[in-house]
């Protein structure tokens, strides 16, 4: 039996992870581009070999995987190493069990919602049983502490819901209380804060009210939002230690405390600003070879490209990513099933969300918070599990005439 | 599928697309802002963290002594630095180093630094001990420097100073600025000459990595500056001479020796007793020996060869000569009433040092005994104005403009108006004056410059330290007649046969001079000596003080002897080389 690949997705991420492990070789300056390597070429390999797997396997295996995926999150909190511990030493191997959770989970998800029909998803219990396949391993990477992991479960899940049947409104009341956190946060706003939570809060409930004119659904959306953002603001004054609203804080001004906490930003500002339009030339960026950027190969890849490779190798770079997810997306819809459908693009999503998170790190528009860069930050988990996920897209392309 | 479904999937994927598409473009603007809009801030901001700007201190002038001889240089010193990172990184670095070498360390405020001195002038022990065993592992590191040295330690401390580091008022001479550190002259010739003697600073660039590690030595050649050295301080000193002077003072007492060239001024020694070493002021971890010395109750910091004040007893007694010499009050031959070894002046009774008296005198035997009555006969005719005109004109009660210390003392040359502003006028102040007591103060280098204006035809000197020498000044109203019989006289002191700077004789060489005994605040006399020679043209002009030495003639004398010993043998080998030299280049071609 012949299977179509989707080539361009396929030579995309093959373009993403050679890149990937060319520029862990100038920003590690040591031989861990060697192992980068074999891991590169073990996980296109799996990539490929996924396309061959009976479909059925993937919708049988989503629970178990699952079930496994927390019970390896719950080991990691008790025997996990590192600092904090987020790894399983087995033998010399180490491993992010987080990374393999995050496919697990998404598995799950797209099986439970692709069990139910649209008419259903657009239901309450549906959507609160998806909401808490998510929130079981947000809580348990949360505890590790890994905050930006866990919230990349809630990024897979929404766009999900959405995709399986959830009405458009509902997936806002879902989001408004997130968004009415975000703009009631004071050190983000400072004076302006309350200006900004206000007109949040009249905006949204205008558009509700004009869309929908019904006069309890924006008043309920009303009281939601407003309970979120007093709420924030009152823990914020009250119950954050010093220290948690110092390492804040330093996301919000990183220059306040240029030795300490905010370095890694001002560095790597540094190095993708002084890239300029063309960068400074492969193996010549200062930045990581002088180590002034610290964790240059793993979590701040992305300056390396920066520096080295300008705006040039940036735009190139973020255009690949761009579109792999449009490619991840494309493919869930031309799925032959819901699960497959949902599968894609939930891993779509996961994707996206952490090239936006980790990118928007590196250029000081989002926080410092360990997401790896997919397919190029150092780091066989990540690079494998991105790979996983590739292997189960071109999996659901290369069967989507089949029913 | 559905068509349904896969239209609804379609629309779906747009919708999804564009909040993707939005999100991106969020990161596309601010790339576009780093990169392309302020590139060239951060270009910068990328070029100070690696590109450290290094002062290149420039090597201090040397201090040399007339022959060449270096009596200041510079040494290379050890600074144990730290490169600091965040606040924790530097107290971990700080209590690694204070554990390996077990002194504490402090470090100072935080300042916008990337290093920071921790310890200066440190032990080669310690040295190694970062070097080896905490340089890779601490952002800590080594720095050379270049600190003052003195060869010759205490012998020439008074002259020269010492260095000390500047920290609050950085302003320098000519606006040009120091750094907080910089090692500055505080005393002597280094601060005198600290203008010429500290030189220019040059800049360097380092392409170093976050700790500081230099990667390449000279990342632009081009903005480079070298430093230029400071001017070396050739002096118109005698090392040999000084060390002569010094060996020859009794260790236990104070004093001090000055030997001027009698010609022109320039100081051939200047010696103050007791020393102390300057080095300790320029090595760390010497405060307590820097606390002692400036405490210790016999003062070595004070250089008594201008800042001591002592009375001058009889070596002034040829000011007295001069004066009646020239208003005829005597001459050569004639003898005053005799020396019974006492005279009565009003209600006070002066004693000779011969209490049985001398009998008659003339001048010349005057001199030669010291003769006290017969000076206070002399003063009683010649009035005190008379006297202290002649005093002045010697330079007397005026500091002599040398090279050295804005300090440096005028002495006291009372008149009659000092008297009156003060215990009255009465004949008796000048029966002492004259003996070179009472309220007159003196400095020994104002001894020297007398009594080589005596030597030299009646020429005033300004004594220096180096460079050329101010032209000397002819004193008016003095003429070689007298002269002649005042350098007679002191001929006598010390050929007489009754001299009394009889132990002044060298072999070889005829010289004048004349001692004194003067009665200071100490319970015993203060021994004086002046002296000139070769006689007939003065060479080298040398006066000799030991605070509490007893007898000038006795004590005093012999230094000088000692003094001009060291002079003569020095002009001997330097004449003996140069022909030394001839005959072997004539030997070899």
């Amino acid at each position: 039996m012949r299977r179509e690949l989707d080539l361009g997705l396929l030579v995309a991420v093959a373009m993403l992870v050679t890149f990937g492990v060319t520029m862990v070789y100038s920003a590690s300056g040591s031989d861990v581009w060697r192992s980068q390597g074999l891991y590169a070429v073990i996980s296109v390999f799996v990539a490929v070999a996924i396309v061959y797997v009976p479909e059925k396997l993937f919708y049988d295996l989503a629970y178990p995987l699952y079930g496994l995926g927390m019970l390896s999150l719950v080991v990691v909190l008790v025997w996990g190493t590192g600092n904090p511990a987020r790894w399983l030493a087995i033998g010399s191997l180490r491993l992010q069990p987080a990374e393999f959770a995050k496919i697990a989970t998404i598995m799950a998800i797209a099986r439970f919602l692709g069990d139910q029909s649209s008419e259903r998803v657009s239901g309450p219990r549906a959507i609160v049983l998806a909401v808490l396949l998510a929130v079981l391993p947000m809580g348990l990477v949360a505890r590790q502490p890994d905050l930006g992991t866990a919230v990349s479960f809630g990024a897979a899940l929404i766009p999900m819901l959405y995709w399986a049947g959830m009405r458009p409104l509902h997936v806002f009341f879902l989001t408004a209380p997130m968004l009415s956190v975000v703009f009631s946060f004071e050190p983000l706003w400072q004076d302006q804060a309350p200006i900004v939570f206000a007109l949040f809060i009249i905006l949204s409930s205008v558009i509700i009210q004009l869309l929908l004119a019904r006069l309890w659904v924006t008043l309920t959306l009303l009281g939601v939002n407003l309970s979120a953002g007093l709420v924030t603001t009152y823990l914020w004054a009250n119950f954050l230690r010093g220290y948690q609203k110092a390492r804040i804080m330093t996301f919000l001004n990183p220059e306040s405390d240029a030795l300490g906490s905010g370095w890694n930003i001002i560095q790597s500002k540094i190095a993708i600003g002084s890239g300029g339009p063309t960068g400074k030339g492969f193996l010549q960026g200062t930045q990581s070879k002088y180590e002034f950027l610290p964790a240059a190969h793993t979590d701040f890849i992305f300056s390396v490209i920066g520096e080295e490779l300008g705006f040039v190798g940036s735009i190139f770079v973020l255009s690949l990513f761009l579109f792999v997810i449009w490619r991840c997306l494309y493919v869930g819809t031309v799925a032959n099933n819901r699960f497959a459908s949902l599968l894609a693009v939930g891993l779509g999503s996961m994707l996206a969300f952490h090239v936006f998170v980790n990118v928007g790190m590196t250029i000081g528009v989002m926080p410092v918070t360990g997401l790896p860069l997919p397919f190029l930050s150092y780091g066989g988990s990540s690079l494998l599990t991105n790979c996983l996920a590739v292997g189960l897209l071109l999996h659901i392309y290369a069967h989507r005439h089949e029913y | 599928m559905d068509p349904e479904v896969l239209e609804d999937w379609a629309r779906k994927l747009r919708g999804l697309m564009t909040l993707a598409g939005l999100l991106f473009a969020i990161l596309l603007l601010r790339l576009f802002h780093l990169q392309i809009t302020t590139a060239d801030d951060y270009a910068k901001e990328s070029e100070d963290n690696r590109i450290t700007q290094k002062r290149l201190k420039a090597p201090r002038g040397l201090i040399l002594d007339r022959d060449g001889e270096v009596i200041a240089r510079n040494r290379a010193a050890y600074s144990i630095q730290l490169i600091r990172g965040s606040r924790e990184s530097d107290a971990q670095a700080i209590a690694a180093l204070e554990e390996a070498t077990g002194e504490s360390v402090k470090l100072g405020k935080r300042g916008r630094e990337r290093t920071v001195r921790l310890k200066r002038d440190v032990s080669f022990p310690t040295v190694a001990i970062v070097e080896e065993r905490l340089r890779d592992e601490w952002p800590l590191d080594v720095e050379i420097e270049p600190q003052r040295f003195y060869p010759f330690g205490a012998l020439t401390s008074h002259l020269i100073g010492y260095l000390g580091e500047k920290q609050d008022d950085l302003t320098g001479p000519g606006g040009r600025p120091y750094i907080a550190g910089d090692y500055v002259g505080q005393t002597g010739l280094e601060r005198v000459y600290e203008d010429s003697l500290r030189g220019w600073d040059g800049v360097g660039y380092l392409e170093v990595d976050v700790r500081e590690r230099v990667i390449k030595e000279h990342p632009f050649p081009d903005r480079e500056r070298a430093p230029r050295p400071g001017r070396d301080l050739k002096l118109t000193i005698d090392v040999d001479i000084q060390l002569a002077a010094v060996n020859a003072l009794p260790d236990s007492l104070a004093g001090s020796v000055v030997a001027l060239d009698a010609r022109n001024g320039a100081i051939l020694a200047l010696v103050s007793h007791p020393s102390f070493d300057p080095n300790v002021f320029v090595s760390y971890g010497s405060q307590a020996e820097r606390q002692r010395l400036i405490q210790d109750p016999r003062k070595p910091m004070l250089n008594r060869g201008i800042q001591g004040g002592y009375p001058p007893g009889s070596t002034l007694k040829m000011i007295a000569s001069v004066a009646a010499l020239e208003s005829g009050v005597t001459d050569t031959l004639s003898t005053f009433a005799a020396c019974a070894g006492s005279l009565q002046v009003g209600d006070v009774v002066f004693r000779c040092l011969n209490r049985d008296g001398h009998g008659e005198l003339n001048l010349l035997e005057a001199t030669e005994v010291s003769c006290n009555i017969y000076f206070n006969h002399l003063a009683q005719i010649l009035g005190i104005e008379a006297w202290h005109d002649y005093a002045a004109r010697f330079g007397f009660g005026a500091p002599t403009g040398v090279d050295l210390e804005p300090s440096e003392l005028s002495g006291i040359l009372p008149d009659r108006r000092y008297h009156q502003e003060r215990d009255g006028w009465v004949t008796g102040h000048l029966m002492n004056l004259v003996i070179g007591q009472g309220a007159m103060l003196v400095t020994p280098l104002q001894m020297a410059r007398y009594v080589a204006a005596l030597g030299n035809g009646g020429y005033l000197v300004t004594p220096h330290l180096q460079g050329d020498a101010p032209p000397p000044v002819r004193i008016e109203g003095v003429s070689d007649a007298t002269l002649d019989i005042v350098r007679r006289s002191m001929y006598r002191v010390v050929y007489g046969d009754h001299g009394t700077g009889k132990r002044a004789q060298i072999e070889g060489i005829l010289l004048a001079g004349k001692s004194g005994t003067a009665q200071g605040p100490r319970a015993d006399d203060d021994a004086w000596f002046v002296s000139f020679a070769p006689y007939d043209e003065p060479e080298i002009a040398v006066a000799i003080l030991i605070e509490g030495g007893g007898g000038g003639g006795t004590h005093a004398a012999p230094v000088a002897r000692a003094v001009m010993e060291a002079y003569f043998l020095d002009q001997a080998r330097h004449g003996a080389m140069a022909v030394d030299l001839d005959g072997r280049h004539r030997g070899g071609s």
